[in-house]
């Protein structure tokens, strides 16, 4: 680390910039905020998303889609993993599924806000081998301009998930389950 | 050896330069689908370009304000001039943990500066864990793009890599079961990274919080397991507002692969308990280009790739025909300001046509760069002399109309008489290397105008009345 290098790179900075210009204000674009949109938009991505009739219903429909999960971690009932921060990668690893609540959902793109004081450990979610996000329908907004602005404050660490883990990187072949999740549902009440 | 040179090599596969070239014009309609379907597309284009302009016109200010956020947050900073620099503060921090396994997920900036060969000279292991990094890292090649680093390889050509490296079967080509070995390799990398490096899409001033976006969940698993963070970024990857990423993510993965948005989105403010954050904060040239007004704007770029898309010299000639960590339009500009002599073919390899300009998300007008960096390189006398001396002689030519007459009817007349072998010689007309001249016509426009009767009458012109 170098005090001097720092010093450099801003008066260089500070001699080299141009004139200022103003900053312009972000307006709200307005847009379609329905689970509809969200939920189109989702499964175009290749996320799952079912309707929950209540959250007493979480058991038996996770019980339904993920009938062989053994080693599952949740905040939301009594799991077979405990897992808080603390809980070593080995451990994790082993983890097959993860049910956790999540906060925004943007109907534009998919994407879903998930900080980390939900998460029960920051790697759990992309560890774990599926991943279910619990959302209530009616915090789905229509853009990423609002779903910003109903986040001041971000926490240490807070992601937005949009599907499950994916890649196209050999020829451009889609394949789903890269190194995240491999697969994503969406139990919107 | 410059662009021209390298992009031969390229295209003498003719299958594997046309796959190439469909495929990434492929990416560009699907781009075009993902932003038809915004309406406020254009407005959100502008509103990137005013953003990163008024960013650059403040940057030293947002600078300080970034690290003062950072630090009150329990990261550390750091501030590196140049490529050696950066490398060597983050063995530093490396060398602290007494770790030796390092993970890493896509940074073209480490890339920029080189950073895997300088840790593994000193003992450290480095992994790639992009898939498409991972595979050019097991075969020591550059990446060839920047969101697609190997785009250049058939799903056989990884086969026979994973084959080598990971021992799967010989012969196996399907991507799926391709993409399953490499997540169980670096699976266990995963887990047994101490040091993840990262790079970083978006800096917030206000926060001091680093965004980053992929879609297979890397930087998420390497950062979240192991016990280091180092996020490396370049100066300009700063933006002032939270809120401004509403208007970024909207752009960056419609216009890089066409996905609504990109599966991860991850904002990385303060270390976990008990875990360390470090940012490393690069110039590398990059207050040199800001000081240069033609060529300033080319910092504004969030390196979506759109512009490599839609480039019809990029697909036709492949990333590494550059030879730069950035190749296509965008390389282009922003090579010859690292190395003038080095680069100077770079901003020929384009046919000014625009249509970088017209997908680039934040407006940097490229194509008007690569023209102007034209200008610079013939005043520095960084062109080909058989380049500079043509475009003299046809300067001086063209501005004569009785020297351009003269010679036109001699081409005409020269064209039909001599043979075809010389007309078209490679070693003399580089234009017909693969291309037929035109067949000449009898006379020019000119000589068949001065032929024609006059009686033809100039139209009446309007009375002017005062």
């Amino acid at each position: 680390m170098s005090t001097s290098s720092r010093d450099r790179i801003l008066a260089a900075t500070q001699a080299n910039k141009p004139a200022e210009t103003l900053l312009p204000t972000v307006p709200d674009f307005g847009g379609e905020a329905t689970p509809e949109r969200f939920t189109a938009v989702l499964t175009s991505i290749g996320g799952t998303v079912v309707w929950l009739d209540g959250l007493a219903q979480l058991g038996p429909t996770l019980q339904q889609i993920f009938p062989d999960a053994r080693n599952t971690a949740s905040p939301l009932f009594p799991a077979a993993i405990p897992v808080d921060a603390l809980t070593p990668n080995d451990i994790l690893a082993d983890i097959d599924l993860a049910v956790l609540t999540c906060e925004i959902g943007v109907a534009e793109n998919g994407a879903i806000w998930l900080p980390e004081a939900n998460m029960l450990h920051r790697a759990l979610p992309t560890i774990t081998q599926h991943l279910v996000l619990v959302l209530d329908h009616r915090r789905i907004v229509a853009t990423m301009h609002q779903a910003y602005a109903q986040l001041p404050s971000m926490g240490g660490y807070g992601k937005f998930v949009a599907g499950p883990s994916k890649t196209a990187d050999i020829e451009q072949s889609l394949v789903i389950g890269a190194h995240g999740a491999r697969s994503l549902v969406v139990l919107l009440y | 050896m410059n662009h021209a040179i390298r992009a031969d090599k390229f295209l003498l596969d003719a299958d594997r330069t046309t796959w190439h070239d469909e495929t990434l014009w492929f990416v560009r309609e699907k781009r075009d689908r993902a932003v038809y379907a915004v309406p406020e597309f254009q407005e959100l284009r502008e509103l990137a370009s005013q953003i990163k302009d008024h960013t650059l016109s403040r940057l030293d200010l947002y600078l300080q304000e970034f690290e003062a956020a950072a630090l009150a947050n329990g990261v550390h900073v750091h501030w590196a001039a140049d490529a050696a620099e950066h490398n060597a503060i983050i063995l530093e921090i490396v060398r602290q943990q007494g770790a030796t396994r390092v993970v890493k997920s896509k940074s073209m900036l480490t890339e920029e500066c080189h950073l895997n060969p300088y840790l593994i000279k000193h003992g450290i292991e480095v992994v790639d864990t992009d898939l498409g990094e991972r595979i050019i890292q097991f075969r020591d090649e550059a990446p060839s793009h920047i969101v697609l680093p190997a785009i250049h390889l058939k799903k056989e050509d990884v086969g026979d890599t994973f084959h080598t490296h990971l021992g799967t079967e010989k012969g196996e080509s399907d991507p799926q079961r391709l993409t399953e070995a490499a997540r169980q390799h670096l699976r266990a990398k995963f887990l047994a990274g101490q040091v993840a490096i990262s790079g970083v899409n978006f800096a917030v001033a206000e926060t001091g919080a680093v965004v980053v976006c992929t879609n297979e969940g890397n930087a998420d698993l390497g950062v979240n397991l192991a016990k280091v963070h180092i996020a490396a970024m370049g100066i300009e990857k700063l933006i002032p507002r939270l809120s401004d990423l509403g208007v970024f993510t909207r752009l960056l993965a419609r216009s890089a692969t066409g996905q609504p948005v990109t599966t991860y989105t991850s904002h990385f403010t303060k270390p976990a308990p008990g875990r360390e954050m470090h940012i490393v904060i690069v110039d590398n040239g990059r207050t040199q280009q800001l000081g240069r007004p033609d060529f300033r704007a080319s910092l504004k770029c969030i390196r979506c790739g759109a512009c490599m898309n839609t480039c019809p010299v990029y697909r036709r000639s492949g990333g590494h025909s550059y030879d730069f960590t950035v190749p296509g339009p965008i390389g282009a500009i922003l090579s010859p300001n690292i190395d003038m002599k080095k680069h100077s073919s770079l901003p020929f390899a384009s046919t000014l046509c625009g249509s970088c300009t017209d997908v680039c998300p934040v407006k940097i007008d490229i194509h008007t760069q690569l023209y102007k960096w034209r200008q610079v390189l013939g005043e520095a006398d960084e062109i080909p002399a058989s380049k500079k001396w043509s475009m003299k002689f046809m300067g001086r030519l063209l501005a004569s109309p009785k020297a351009f007459a003269l010679s036109g009817q001699f081409a005409r007349k020269a064209l039909r008489l001599l043979p075809h072998g010389l007309t078209h010689a490679n070693a003399f007309n580089a234009w017909a290397v693969a291309r037929e001249l035109p067949e000449p016509p009898k006379q020019s426009f000119r000589e068949w105008y001065q032929q024609q009767p006059q009686q033809i009458q100039q139209p009446a012109q309007p009375k002017v009345t005062a």
